[in-house]
């Protein structure tokens, strides 16, 4: 580029800084919020762990005697069974929602925006309403064994309180939180490349492998990370579905903090649970480099 | 065509409805291995739908496609010998230029060592230093390079027939110009037979063996850049070449006409005769027009006024006004230059224009 550039006066110091300062007068109110309202309880919960066992002070001298008991007890259980249900429920959504995302970023043009709302009006209704609903739906001579009773002449018992009635809650629940990211993911995917991949002589799968997979890699990744958070801390789905059949740690926490009155203990095991949670997350995070798969950044 | 060459794509009264609209309608032609063919036409002429079925992305709804006398109308793109250069490119971005390059090989199942001697290879040959970009990042390439990687990646799928999809639209006119010589040359070392669509007669005049002109879901002309050059069928085609003067003419016995220029009536004599009332267009090339000085005669000669002239390089261009409203454009040479805003006398001999339909 040739040509003179225009000249820029030189700028007063203060003019300089108002932007900055207005940024700052703008981002107040949230970084309080966010201070008073996230960081300090959070922080109040880290330090209440080291609290001696069933006291409500926080002004006594720290000890680990709290963490001996989550090591010393099957606390570890109702953490694997946390992890294992989030796990199996992230996997089910990837399965069930790719198709349908996929479905939904290229194929279906107005049912798509159909499918958007109506998966968006179930969020209007509370969770535990909508699991309610679940159990009048599989309890004994409920609409299910009712219907099948009546109709085929089946006899079939509660078909609640077992696990797979537990994923299945997780799966119906957190859905939203894996699809919409996934549509999203899969517009990404440009057609001309997924043409271009074919017509150099890939088959679907291939495709689907090596070229739609990866590209929608962000989606994917936001999506099973959303899922994998919410529903590791998930709590009414294993209590009303699952009739307390499995012990999530959620459940555990609650039960500290409640029936046990055991507050340095929940602190505790909050604090354990969401270190072990940040830990997997900057994990998967730190695997897959978003910014390399939206191909900003060159490969090292 | 040169009938000696056995055709390596044939194709037979092909026509693509969508709906209602009728997008190809009843289109023949062959290609022959070996040659450099280009489908030219404006947006909206087919010419996309056409490649998009050589391609095997849409199957043709009539007609059929033979490649080496075997029916195609209904293999998949994936088990077609033919592959395809994007108009966006379509470059995998997510992987580097070596990776895109090897990608059909991948596909194929070839080994590590050989994919890699490959992409090397054709890298070299486009004339991409293959250590500096083998593990470079697509996506950080300019233009031209994207371009070679895209023809490398191609190639490296060992096609029998490539096509293109404009691909060279979207870049500056010097390096567009560069990549249509390199793009030219490397069909000819490569002995591929290359099938090109592009908007641009000029593009397509530069590289083709062959030229089929596509109007409206129809082939209006075929044949080598210099045919139809030299006798285009009708007004569109010769439109289509670039800046030529039409004339509407009307026939009024033998080789008399009249040429309606909005105003009053010019008497002009014709290279052939024509029955008296028809309605023809009268070709005259910008480089045909010349300024006649007085006692000079010409085949026609018209009274105009200079308009603008335009330096192109070693030529002038002049827009001269014969009526109000009735501009011709004319080349001549530096040296002989005029004076604009003169009046001027404006001819040409009867050779040198063709009478065409509109």
């Amino acid at each position: 580029m040739s040509g003179a550039l225009p000249v820029i006066p030189p700028k007063s110091r203060l003019l300089e800084r108002v932007p900055g300062l207005i940024g700052a007068l703008s981002a107040s109110p949230f970084a309080l919020l966010m201070l008073f309202g996230f960081v300090a309880p959070l922080l109040c919960v880290v330090w209440f762990g080291f609290m001696p066992s069933k006291t409500f002070s926080l002004l006594q001298a720290p000890t680990l005697e709290n963490y001996e008991t989550i090591f010393n007890q099957t606390y570890f259980k109702s953490i694997l069974w946390s992890l294992g249900l989030a796990s199996v429920t992230v996997l089910i959504l990837l399965v069930i929602c790719f198709p349908l995302a996929f479905a939904m970023a290229k194929i279906f043009k107005g049912v798509a925006s159909f499918i958007t709302y109506a998966i968006a009006t179930s969020l209007f209704v509370s969770e535990n309403i909508r699991l309610f609903g679940w159990v009048i739906g599989f309890m004994k001579n409920g609409v299910v064994g009712g219907t099948l009773a009546k109709v085929f002449d089946v006899q079939v018992d509660s078909l609640l309180y077992n696990i797979p009635v537990i994923i299945l809650g997780m799966v119906y629940v957190y859905l939203p939180f894996m699809l919409f990211p996934l549509v999203l993911g899969v517009k990404m995917v440009p057609d001309q490349v997924r043409e271009a991949a074919f017509d150099l002589g890939a088959s679907r799968w291939q495709v689907f492998k090596k070229i739609d997979l990866p590209l929608s890699m962000p989606g994917v990744m936001i999506g099973s990370l959303l899922v994998f958070v919410l529903s590791v801390g998930a709590i009414s789905e294993a209590k009303i579905l699952g009739g307390q059949k499995v012990v999530t740690i959620a459940s555990d926490i609650e039960s500290e903090f409640t029936y046990a009155q055991n507050w340095p203990l929940g602190s505790a095991l909050s604090t354990m649970f969401i270190a072990l949670t940040t830990v997997v997350v900057f994990f998967a995070l730190g695997r897959f480099d978003l910014e390399k798969l939206l191909g900003k950044k060159p490969a090292e | 065509m040169d009938e000696s060459a056995a055709p390596i794509l044939e194709v037979a009264n092909v026509t693509k409805r969508f709906g209602k609209f009728t997008a190809v309608n009843d289109v023949s032609f062959k290609i022959a291995d070996g040659e450099f063919f280009t489908l030219v036409g404006p947006s909206g002429s087919g010419k996309t739908t056409l490649l998009r079925m050589l391609v095997g992305m849409e199957k043709p709804t009539t007609g059929e496609l033979r490649l080496r006398g075997k029916i195609i109308n209904d293999l998949a793109p994936n088990l077609r010998p033919t592959c395809m250069v994007f108009q966006s490119l379509a470059l995998f971005p997510h992987m580097t230029v070596g990776k895109n390059v090897e990608f059909p090989l991948a596909i194929r199942g070839a080994r590590e060592s050989e994919r890699r001697t490959r992409a090397w290879e054709l890298l070299k040959l486009l004339h991409l230093d293959p250590n500096r970009y083998y593990d470079k990042n697509v996506t950080q390439c300019s233009g031209g390079e994207r371009q070679r990687v895209a023809l490398a990646r191609a190639l490296a799928y060992d096609p029998e027939i490539l096509f293109f999809d404009e691909p060279l639209s979207a870049l500056d006119a010097r390096l567009r110009k560069t990549l249509q010589k390199e793009l030219k040359d490397i069909q000819r070392s490569t002995k591929k037979t290359f099938c090109y669509v592009t908007h641009s007669l000029e593009e397509a005049m530069v590289m083709s063996d062959r030229v089929a002109i596509l109007r409206s879901g129809v082939i209006e002309q075929i044949g080598q850049p210099d045919e139809i050059y030299a006798s285009p069928k009708n007004a569109f085609v010769a439109e289509f070449m670039g800046e030529v003067n039409l004339l509407d003419i009307i026939a009024s016995g033998d080789t008399a006409a009249l040429w309606d220029t909005g105003r009053k009536p010019i008497s002009l004599t014709l290279p052939a005769p024509l029955e008296a009332g028809t309605k023809r267009k009268l070709l005259v090339r910008p480089e045909s027009l010349r300024f006649v000085s007085p006692g000079e005669t010409a085949g026609n000669t018209v009274p105009v006024r200079i308009l603008n002239q335009f330096s192109l390089g070693s030529r002038i261009q002049y827009h001269v006004e014969v009526t109000p409203g009735c501009t011709l454009t004319v080349e001549r040479l530096r040296e002989e230059r005029s004076a604009a805003g003169a009046d001027a006398v404006l001819g040409w001999d009867l050779a040198d224009s063709q009478i065409l339909e509109s």
